[in-house]
């Protein structure tokens, strides 16, 4: 058992790809926590798709040893995601520890994420040590970057760290930070067990393993523990650390990170943020605990072709026992049928869900174009909120509708400001303030309806700043304003599916172009199709797709046979994408057409 | 007559790569002959046609030799290469084998060597009996050639041929394509193929359209003209029994059968391809890779593959539905383990209100509209076309939101 004092709980936070993952994975190396045969590129991703994708999703940890003057200290890490859908996991990792480390990269600089972390950092009252990595990188200018650090969030340039995860340059001098600049556990009064728990995962042989940061007491094998919140009690089966295998250890004590079995079934049976006490010995200080993560994009997935209501069904409540971070509830089209509802933290998010889905629970998914909730209020004064433009009630009674409002922070090289301007104030944007970080980037803030920038902000930021533009949004209530909900028809059939809620002003512009996509995306059938754009009843826009005259393959022979087989499989591959609708074959890229908001 | 074919019989095919110009649509693999020596591909030819036969373990009972075009071959050539197909297939009950041939291609004393080595049957390109259409498709032949060929394949004592036609030509109208076949029923053929000209994937004429230089024909006049071939040449005592097929009672030709009800057939030549069984293969695409394989591994086969189940039953899905007289839907389950009436519901529901396919017990084929929506048919078919499995229906109530 380590002496608090020798103890040092951090996190790595950062905008991603500023290589958190990579110095994770350096900081072991260096600690012997693996060898380098082990070590396949990012240890802590241990998620195909995260390996895949590159990114990290879930916030993940290692405890490692490391002698320093003579000493030994155990260092517990956690890593933890960068993407802005994924806030929530970063704030849950900080509440387990001391300190953080605030990565930066050094040719980059701060970017909108690297803000919101450290934010994240000072309010969870975490010491920031500063890390400026990739000083390896040709285009590296690490001084100028402390300096930034020291002139947005007022951490002293001198307190920076230079390194180079990939190298190795640095790593020691940040190993002695950590452990001099850090502070260790502070000391629990009471001592008894108060154990914060701050993920869980669910294994198939094993059952839930609750992931803990010890507050104060201990806790081992034959412990009696009890959850506060939910009141169940469990008999504790084994603890252990992660090094960064899981491994079962004697006992954990106040300060360290760790995990718990103790024969719990099913996910929801473990509440993130609850506290873990003795159930002889209970805290009477149980700690804050969290926020739910807060879904702000909605979505339907319906079964695609080959795949029924009750396999998708399967397949979410099979992800959900490891991933609680999405919602999903029963839906149902007149369009498209029965399917489910889901809640996302954003898009990125989304996409990751739609492919676990498809690749853990082997299924087809039609997925219909994102939404954000809006706020209505009726004229007998009950206000709701609406996940879908088909929940809103017939306009008679509608009193009000509010869409969500954000305030986004957005780096940018100066250069770019007047075209960031232009994109924002095009997305309805308000513009609120500048700020120099240094004499070449400044901080934009602005004021957004959140679907205005939900889909594609992002990208046009990217494209409009040559890939330097960085953005990052906090959504901070409803608004009122002249919105309307345009209805798209197919072939003289209402798609629900295809509703938007669109400011009227917007509102024919933006029919007529979603119809000239839809256009695109549909195929020929062997009848003229009409599209309609509608609001309240009135026809705002029309097109037609021509229909096909002759569909025939003249010539097929012993020669083309398996040609004509692959190609048919192909299209048998691109039709589970597309939706029945009637008569007429909705491809998936026609439902996020509605994202278009166009030029 | 279908489990005749897809169970017992062998059909046996031979690639012959050269012709005297490539023709602007054509995609299979021909090159010129330019006053080529064929010895050596004869000699790896007849190596190759010996051991693919020997390897059957079934009667081979049709010989379809295309190319490229056999008849290109002088006289004492095209006896040589005869000669090693009697010779291979002397001890097999052969009913039909049909050459392919070009009408400036054919005299009388080649055609008494065909009769003579044992070809029942020829299939002439005609494409079209106007100039200008022949030119626009680079055909060599001019429209005066055609009666010629037949009158000598006719004095020869063939009674079975076919002539091929294309429609769909740029420029082409309904008159002229109504004239074409006029004048190609005139000369009594007992079989017609007319296709709709495919603009294929790396052919002149594809490259021309892609860089406008030819414009293609209107789709609903090339809908017209499939149908007016259609309506005029069962007037005539024609039988459409495949999309593109005509034929008098007791013409169908037996060896395209096979491919269309997925029989097995063997194939010799470069760039031949074959299917025995669950499995699939092709020769190389090269004459003298061709040649160097057969000298030194006794066969050409560059690409093979193993047909699946779920494979199978496409292709069969594919190939059967091209047939008018349709899908034999216990035939299918026999073949493929599906049903396909339940497998494909909710397609065969659409497509039968859509009114391009009839189902009644025994069959699911294409109505006169469905024959020119072929494609879609099949597509929409094949999006359905699943192998069965266990599937479950208890639904379970969905789980709360949340997580705190």
């Amino acid at each position: 058992m380590t002496d608090l004092t020798h103890i040092r709980n951090f996190a790595i936070v950062a905008h991603i790809d500023h290589g958190k993952s990579t110095l994770a994975d350096r900081l072991m190396e260096h600690a012997g926590a693996v060898s380098k045969r082990e070590l396949k590129a990012q240890m802590l991703d241990d998620m195909d798709l995260e390996r895949e994708m590159g990114i990290t999703i879930k916030a993940n940890r290692c405890s490692m040893k490391y002698k320093f003057e003579g000493e030994e200290y155990l260092l517990n890490l956690l890593d933890t995601p960068g993407h802005v859908d994924f806030h929530y996991e970063v704030s849950r990792a900080l509440t387990a520890c001391e300190g953080v480390l605030l990565l930066v990269d050094a040719a980059q600089g701060v970017q909108a994420q690297t803000v919101a972390n450290a934010y994240l950092a000072v309010e969870a009252a975490t010491e920031i040590i500063p890390v400026i990595n990739k000083i390896d990188l040709p285009g590296a200018h690490p001084e100028d970057c402390a300096l930034e650090l020291e002139h947005v969030l007022g951490i002293p340039a001198d307190e920076a760290i230079f390194t180079s995860a990939k190298t190795g340059q640095g790593i020691d001098e940040l190993f002695a930070a950590i452990i001099k600049r850090m502070p260790p556990p502070a000391p629990d009064p009471e001592d008894k067990l108060r154990a914060l728990v701050y993920d869980a995962k669910n294994d198939v042989h094993r059952g839930v393993i609750t992931h803990v940061r010890l507050f104060g007491g201990t806790m081992k094998r034959g412990d009696k523990m009890r959850f506060v919140a939910a009141g169940s009690e469990r008999i504790v089966t084994e603890v252990g650390k992660f090094t960064p295998k899981p491994g079962a250890v004697d006992s954990l004590s106040a300060g360290d990170v760790g995990y718990v079995l103790a024969s719990i079934k099913t996910i929801a049976d473990v509440n993130i943020g609850d506290t873990i006490t003795l159930a002889h010995n209970p805290t009477t200080r149980p700690l804050p605990g969290y926020q739910a993560p807060q879904q702000m994009v909605f979505c339907d997935f319906f079964p695609g072709p080959g795949t029924e209501t009750p396999d998708l069904r399967d397949a979410f409540e099979k992800l959900w026992l490891n991933d609680s971070s999405f919602t999903y509830e029963t839906t149902s089209s007149d369009a498209l049928g029965i399917g489910f509802r889901c809640g996302f933290l954003g898009l990125l998010h989304m996409k990751i869900i739609q492919e676990r889905l498809e690749r853990e629970g082997d299924v087809n998914i039609v997925q219909t174009a994102p939404t954000v909730t809006y706020e209505v209020e009726l004229k007998d004064g009950t206000v709701m909120h609406i996940e879908s433009p088909s929940e809103l009630p017939d306009l008679s009674v509608v009193a009000d509708i509010r869409e969500p409002i954000c305030k986004a922070s957005v780096i940018v090289p100066a250069a770019y400001i007047g075209d960031v301007l232009k994109i924002s104030l095009e997305r309805r944007g308000t513009h609120s303030k500048t700020e120099y970080l240094s004499p070449t980037r400044v901080m934009l803030n602005f004021e957004f309806p959140l679907g205005e920038i939900i889909y594609d902000y992002y990208d046009r930021l990217k494209s409009a700043t040559k890939g330097y533009g960085t953005a990052d949004y906090d959504v901070t209530g409803f608004r009122s304003d002249n919105l309307v909900k345009l209805d798209i028809l197919v072939n003289a059939m209402p798609v629900d599916a295809l509703s938007v809620i669109v400011h009227r002003d917007k509102a024919a512009n933006r029919g007529r172009r979603l119809i000239q996509r839809l256009k695109k995306e549909i195929s020929r059938h062997q009848f003229e199709i009409p599209l309609q754009a509608a609001i309240g009843g009135k026809i705002i826009a029309r097109e037609t797709i021509a229909a096909m005259r002759k569909d025939v393959t003249a010539k097929c022979y012993g020669g083309d046979i398996s040609r004509k087989r692959k190609l048919l499989e192909k299209q048998k591959e691109g039709k589970k994408r597309m939706k029945q609708v009637g008569m007429v074959a909705i491809p998936q890229g026609a439902f996020m057409s509605i994202l278009d908001p166009g030029d | 007559m279908n489990k005749e074919i897809s169970d017992h019989n062998l059909g046996l095919y031979l690639h012959w790569p050269f012709c005297e110009s490539k023709c602007g649509y054509c995609d299979f693999y021909s090159v010129p002959l330019k006053g080529r020596d064929v010895a050596p591909l004869l000699d790896a030819f007849a190596i190759d046609l010996r051991s693919r036969v020997a390897e059957c373990d079934k009667q081979i009972d049709t010989i379809f030799w295309g190319g490229g075009t056999p008849t290109t071959l002088e006289d004492d050539n095209l006896s040589i290469a005869l000669g090693h197909i009697q010779n291979a297939t002397s001890n097999h009950p052969i009913r039909e084998f049909t050459i392919e041939a070009n009408p400036a291609t054919v005299d009388e004393r080649k055609a008494a060597t065909l009769v003579d080595l044992g070809v029942t049957r020829v299939s002439l390109g005609a494409q079209s009996f106007h100039q200008n259409e022949l030119s626009a498709l680079e055909r060599l032949h001019t429209p005066r050639d055609v009666p010629e060929a037949i009158r000598i394949i006719r004095a020869a004592g063939i009674t079975h041929y076919n002539i091929d036609l294309i429609f769909g030509i740029g420029g082409q109208t309904l008159a002229s394509w109504q004239e074409s076949l006029a004048r190609a029923v005139e000369l009594e053929p007992p079989h017609l193929a007319c296709y709709g000209l495919t603009y294929e994937h790396g052919t002149s004429l594809t490259k021309q359209l892609k860089l406008g230089h030819i414009e293609a024909c209107d789709e609903q006049l090339e809908a017209d003209m499939f149908l007016a071939c259609k309506d005029y040449l069962e007037r005539c005592g024609y039988e459409q029994y495949e999309l593109s097929n005509y034929a008098k009672p007791g013409h169908q030709c037996l060896h395209n059968l096979i491919y269309w009800k997925n029989g097995s057939y063997q194939a010799v030549g470069p760039s031949a391809a074959g299917c025995l069984g669950n499995i699939r293969f092709k020769n190389v695409s090269d004459i003298n890779e061709y040649i160097r394989l057969i000298n030194s591994n006794g066969h050409a086969i560059a690409d093979r593959e193993i047909i699946g189940e779920t494979e199978r039953a496409l292709e069969g899905l594919m190939m059967r539905m091209r047939l008018i007289d349709g899908l034999d839907l216990a035939d299918f389950l026999r073949c493929t383990g599906i049903n396909l009436i339940e497998n494909c519901r909710n397609a065969i529901a659409r497509l039968t209100d859509s009114e391009l396919i009839v189902c009644d017990e025994s069959k699911l084929r294409m109505t006169r509209r469905g024959l020119l929506m072929a494609d879609t048919v099949i597509r929409e078919l094949a999006s359905e076309l699943d192998p069965p499995s266990g599937m479950s229906l208890n639904v379970v109530a969905s789980r709360p939101i949340g997580d705190a």
